[in-house]
C-alpha cells in the first residue's frame, strides 16, 4: 500500500529531484553574448535578447575559457539568463528564440504612429524650434481636406492593429478645423477597418479653448504639451509677442485637466544652454504642476536649432552632466517618498529588464523611420519621421519618401530612400555596433547620423549619439549595481513604462 | 603628430581582431597594418592635436582593447552556429515572410 502511494506520488511530482540538475561533467557551452567595460573592473555582459549581468574581468576570462565551476554562484545566474547552456539542453535555445520574437514583435505590426502636420503656422518664435515656422496668417502652410483624405487612406493601409494619429505643427490648434476633419473622417473610416484608434494633439496650450477641449473629450483625444521649466526659463525659451507663454501654458493646463482629466495631458521639455544650470528648478516646476515625471532630452540637430546655432551651444558631455544631476535629484526625491520618474531612463530600463520593446523610435533597430512612425506634411509630402521633415525644412530632402497626391502607398513604403536608410544603418551588421554590449538597448538613428555625418551609419567612435547613449547605459547599470534600493526604483520605472 | 609601431604575434591575434580594436580608436589615431613572418606590424599615427602623454595613454588603451577584441572573437567563433539557430527558430513561423 505504502509502496504504491509512493509510486503514485513520484509519478505525479512536477519537479525533478535536486540531483537531476547537477552538472556532473562540469562542461558547458557558450551562448552568444557581448561584453563591455562599465567601470574599472566591472564588465557588463549582454545577450541578444537584452539579458545582462555584471562581472569582473577574471570571471569573464573564466567563462570564455570554460573554467567556471558549476558550484560557482555565477554559474546558475549565467544559465538562468541564457549565457551558457549544458550539453544537449534545448530549452535555452527555445527561450532565447521566444524572447527574441517578443522583442521584435512590433516589426510585424508595422507603422503605428502617424503624424499629421496640419499647419506650419505658429504663435511662438522659439529660437531652438526644430520646425521652421511661418507667421500665423499664411494659410498656404495649412493642410487641405484633399491632402488629409489622401493621407488617411494611406494611414489605414498600415497593417497595425493600433493606429495613433498625432497632430503637430507649427501650432496645430491654428488649424483646428482640419484636426476636427481628420478625427471625424478617421473614425468613419475606422468603422470599416476596426483598429484601435487613438489621437494626440501636440500643442503649447497657448490657444486651447473650452470648445476645443469639449471636442477632445468627445473623441478621447489626449494632449502632449511643452514645459521647459520655471516661468522665466519657459518664457525665454519660448518667446511670444506678449511674453506670456508660461501664463498661457498654466491657464491652458488648468482648463485641459478640468475638462479632459488630470492625467490626459503630458509634457515634454527641451534643454537649451539656459536650462543647463537649472535642472533642479525644472524638475521642481514639473512637480509643482503635478506631473509624475520628466523626459530629460537634448536639443536635436534640426530646423531652427541649426539655423540659430542653438544646437552647438553645449556639447554631449555638458548634457550628460545635466542628465546625471537631474537623475540623482529624481532618485533623491523618490527616497524622500515623492513618486517621480525620468522617462528616458525608464525607456532604457524597460529594454534592459524586460523582453518588451517600448517602441521609442530613436532606440530602435531596424530604425523606426517609416516602419514605426511616418509623417504626413501639410503639403502632401510624406517623410520618414518627424526629424526627417525638420531636415527638409532646412533644404535636405533625403528622407522625403513621396507625396500623397502623386505616389502610391507601395511607392512610398518601398522607396529606395527608406529601404536604403534602414538597410545601411542596421546595427547588427554595423562596425562596432554589431559587437557592442549595448546594441540591443540602442538604436540605428539614420536621420541623426545623416544630419551630422552625412552618412546613415557614420563612424560610431565619432558619433555623439553613440557617446551619449553608451554613457547613459553604463551610468544606469552602475547605479543599479552599486545600490539595491535604486535598482528597486528602476525596476518600478521599467514596469510602469 | 605622433607615430608609434606596435608588433603583434600573428599566431595569437588575427588581423580582424586588431582592425576591430583600431576602429574603436579611429577618432584618435589611424593604423596601417602590414604582415611579416609571424608578425602583424601596426603603424599608429595620431590624428588632430594630442599631447604625447595623451597619445601614449590611448595606445595603452588600444592594447587593452585588443585583448577584449580577442575574447570577443573567441565567443563569436564558438557561438556563431547557435546564434543562427536561435534566429531561425525565432523567426521561422512569424508570418513575416510569404512562402511562394
Amino acid at each position: 500500500m505504502w509502496h504504491s502511494q509512493a509510486l503514485a506520488c513520484k509519478k505525479l511530482s512536477k519537479f525533478q529531484p535536486i540531483q537531476f540538475y547537477n552538472n556532473e561533467s562540469g562542461t558547458y557551452e557558450l551562448l552568444p553574448f557581448n561584453f563591455d567595460k562599465v567601470s574599472d573592473d566591472r564588465y557588463v555582459i549582454t545577450n541578444l535578447v537584452g539579458e545582462y549581468l555584471t562581472i569582473d574581468s577574471k570571471s569573464l576570462q573564466d567563462i570564455v575559457n570554460h573554467e567556471l565551476s558549476p558550484t560557482n554562484n555565477l554559474y546558475s545566474k549565467l544559465r538562468s539568463k541564457q549565457f551558457i547552456r549544458e550539453p544537449d539542453e534545448a530549452y535555452p535555445i527555445e527561450l532565447l528564440a521566444l524572447k527574441l520574437r517578443t522583442r521584435f514583435a512590433r516589426l510585424a505590426n508595422f507603422t503605428n504612429l502617424h503624424i499629421f502636420v496640419v499647419t506650419l503656422r505658429c504663435d511662438h518664435s522659439c529660437p531652438y524650434c526644430q520646425v521652421s515656422r511661418q507667421s500665423e496668417d499664411k494659410a498656404s502652410f495649412d493642410m487641405t481636406t484633399e491632402m488629409a483624405d489622401k493621407s488617411l487612406a494611406m494611414v489605414f493601409r498600415s497593417p497595425s492593429p493600433a493606429i495613433k494619429i498625432e497632430f503637430q505643427g507649427g501650432e496645430p490648434l491654428l488649424n483646428f478645423e482640419m484636426i476636427k476633419y481628420v478625427v471625424t473622417t478617421a473614425k468613419k473610416l475606422n468603422a470599416v477597418h476596426q483598429r484601435n484608434l487613438a489621437f494626440v494633439i501636440a500643442t503649447t496650450l497657448s490657444l486651447i479653448t473650452e470648445e476645443i477641449l469639449v471636442f477632445c473629450k468627445e473623441h478621447n483625444i489626449v494632449i502632449s504639451t511643452s514645459l521647459d521649466g520655471p516661468e522665466d526659463l519657459h518664457n525665454a525659451n519660448r518667446p511670444r509677442p506678449n511674453k506670456d507663454s508660461y501664463q498661457r501654458f498654466i491657464d491652458g493646463l488648468q482648463k485641459t485637466r478640468a475638462i479632459l482629466g488630470y492625467n490626459q495631458v503630458s509634457a515634454l521639455m527641451t534643454t537649451t544652454d539656459k536650462s543647463l544650470p537649472r535642472v533642479k528648478d525644472i524638475i521642481d516646476e514639473y512637480l509643482k504642476l503635478g506631473f509624475k515625471g520628466i523626459f530629460l532630452r537634448p536639443l536635436s540637430p534640426y530646423g531652427f536649432a541649426i539655423k540659430t546655432r542653438k544646437f552647438m551651444s553645449y556639447n554631449t558631455e555638458r548634457w550628460l552632466e545635466f542628465y546625471k544631476e537631474g537623475l540623482d535629484y529624481i532618485i533623491q526625491l523618490n527616497k524622500n517618498g515623492i513618486e517621480f520618474s525620468e522617462y528616458y531612463s525608464a525607456l532604457v530600463l524597460k529594454k534592459m529588464m524586460t523582453s518588451s520593446d517600448p517602441g521609442y523610435v530613436d532606440l530602435m533597430n531596424p530604425a523606426g523611420i517609416g516602419i514605426a512612425a511616418i509623417v504626413f506634411n501639410y503639403d502632401g509630402n510624406v517623410y520618414a519621421s518627424d526629424e526627417s521633415r525638420m531636415l527638409a525644412e532646412m533644404g535636405d530632402s533625403t528622407f522625403l519618401l513621396g507625396n500623397v497626391l502623386t505616389n502610391t502607398y507601395e511607392e512610398i513604403i518601398l522607396s529606395d530612400k527608406l529601404l536604403d536608410a534602414l538597410d545601411e544603418s542596421f546595427t547588427l551588421s554595423a562596425p562596432m555596433c554589431s559587437e557592442c554590449a549595448f546594441e540591443i538597448y540602442c538604436g540605428a538613428e539614420p536621420v541623426y547620423h545623416h544630419a551630422i555625418h552625412k552618412d546613415f551609419l557614420a563612424r560610431k567612435p565619432e558619433s555623439e549619439f553613440c557617446k551619449r547613449n553608451m554613457t547613459t547605459f553604463k551610468h544606469l547599470i552602475n547605479i543599479m549595481e552599486d545600490d539595491s534600493e535604486r535598482k528597486s526604483l528602476f525596476i518600478d520605472w521599467a514596469n510602469k513604462c | 603628430m605622433h607615430n608609434l609601431v606596435v608588433i603583434f604575434d600573428e599566431r595569437i591575434y588575427s588581423v580582424l581582431t586588431l582592425q576591430k580594436a583600431a576602429y574603436r580608436f579611429i577618432s584618435y589615431f589611424a593604423c596601417n597594418f602590414s604582415l611579416t613572418e609571424n608578425q602583424i606590424q601596426c603603424e599608429i599615427e595620431s590624428t588632430g592635436n594630442m599631447t604625447l602623454e595623451a597619445f601614449n595613454a590611448k595606445v595603452h588603451d588600444f592594447k587593452k582593447e585588443v585583448l577584449d577584441q580577442h575574447l570577443r572573437e573567441k565567443i563569436r567563433v564558438e557561438t556563431d552556429d547557435i546564434r543562427n539557430l536561435i534566429l531561425s527558430v525565432a523567426f521561422s513561423s512569424t508570418g513575416l515572410q510569404k512562402v511562394e
